[in-house]
């Protein structure tokens, strides 16, 4: 379990760490004892926690009211596909439906010691969700890097890893650069592009099942560039950027990779460089990240969805 | 005239009248789900609990809290 790997760095920031689900304190004893889990598994088993926090999963008791314990093949014609969609996102792409009732939608809250919550990580898909780490870089408080490339140009040191050295279908993480300007230079943050500055960004190449979304900076500073009498956002010290990345966790997502142990994400790091005198030409840097791939942590073989067959009909078979 | 037209409102009425008793649920019914909006957002304070965890023992959010703070993490099932 990743939590409890991360555990010792969490605990070294000061974080203390629960964990809260519906489930009775016999299956948590078990599980911790299986996983040889050393912070506290909260049994919620009425609820009435998960209720409190308002993140009872609704759609659950929706789906149960409709179609019973169990999709079957049939209710993919029968339901609002509105709310067939919302079953696939919020409780199951594998049909059992019962045993999700009083189940939270999962996520994280990280609050301060006045329980007031600072950060918050919840996903619209079941499956997706950010890795430890990933949370912890976003915080600005990351673990230790693993598998750091270091580079250096004309104009900056930089030091590129990704939150995390292994993903599962349906993980959430960072591609992080962590970018030195040399000696009196500046590089251009969000907002430069209006004076026609090229911002430092990422541009990542499209990969099959993973969603690029947006680049997180830091907060930037004003630079008065006095040659043209300019104010223009800038990072003139250490800074990182974070590039969000989400492996898909689809059935197809999964059919794709099932022959591949690691992904590699390629692109670059495209930044433009000014001294307090001469701005140099947009640099582009080759960039290269590459994460194992483990499979989703789950009991059961993954079976395919019931309301799946509305959108992808089956040949038909049927020797009649 | 008068009358098909009659009989084509009458019609409407009585369709009307049927879908209201069938029990689909449609999407105009029903808000869509916004995980985002679900639970203290950032700045509000998390409300106070009382759980066995897996050795029986009773925490607390004071009990579970470190020197700056707590990750509170709701998963789905430890069991499945």
């Amino acid at each position: 379990m990743e939590l409890q790997e991360q555990l010792e760095e969490l605990q070294a920031q000061g974080l203390g760490v629960a964990a809260i689900s519906y489930d009775t304190e016999a299956v948590l004893t078990e599980f911790s004892e299986e996983n040889g889990i050393t912070f506290p598994l909260l049994s919620d088993d009425d609820s009435a926690v998960i209720t409190e926090y308002g993140i009872l999963n609704t759609v659950a008791n929706e789906a149960f009211e409709l179609v019973g314990a169990r999709l079957s093949d049939g209710d993919a014609e029968n339901l609002d596909p509105v709310i067939a969609e919302d079953i696939e996102k919020y409780v199951t792409v594998t049909g059992g439906i019962d045993f999700h009732i009083g189940t939270a939608y999962p996520g994280t809250f990280i609050v301060d010691r006045r329980a007031r919550v600072t950060s918050r990580f919840f996903e619209e898909f079941y499956r997706e969700r950010n890795t430890i780490a990933n949370i912890m870089l976003q915080r600005g408080t990351g673990l230790t890097p693993i598998a750091a490339v270091e580079g250096s140009t004309a104009h900056l040191k930089f030091t590129a890893y990704p939150s995390d050295p292994y993903v599962r279908p349906g993980s959430r993480i960072s591609l992080a650069v962590q970018i030195e300007p040399g000696p009196n230079m500046h590089l251009y943050a969000p907002g430069a592009e209006e004076k026609g500055y090229r911002v430092t960004s990422f541009s990542m190449r499209p990969a099959p099942y993973v969603r690029f979304g947006p680049v997180q900076y830091p907060e930037s500073e004003i630079y008065h560039f006095e040659p043209l009498d300019e104010l223009v956002p800038v990072f003139m010290s250490e800074f990182t950027l974070l590039q969000d990345v989400l492996v898909e966790a689809s059935a197809e997502a999964e059919e794709a990779r099932s022959q591949l142990d690691a992904l590699t994400l390629t692109g670059s790091l495209d930044y433009q460089a000014c001294s307090d005198t001469f701005c140099y030409n947009p640099v582009s840097i080759p960039i290269s990240f590459t994460l194992d791939l483990r499979e989703l942590d789950r009991s059961g073989p993954m079976e395919s969805s019931p309301l799946r067959a509305r959108r992808a009909p089956r040949a038909n078979t049927n020797p009649n | 005239m008068k009358q098909q037209n009659r009989a084509a409102i009458l019609g409407g009425i009585m369709a009307t009248v049927l879908f209201a008793f069938l029990p689909v649920t449609t999407a105009q019914e029903r808000e869509a789900i916004d995980i985002s909006a679900l639970g203290p957002q950032i700045g509000d304070t998390v409300p106070d609990f009382s759980l066995p965890d897996q050795n029986g023992q009773i925490q607390t959010l004071e009990s579970v809290m470190g020197p700056n703070g707590a990750m509170l993490l709701f998963h789905r099932s430890a069991d499945w």
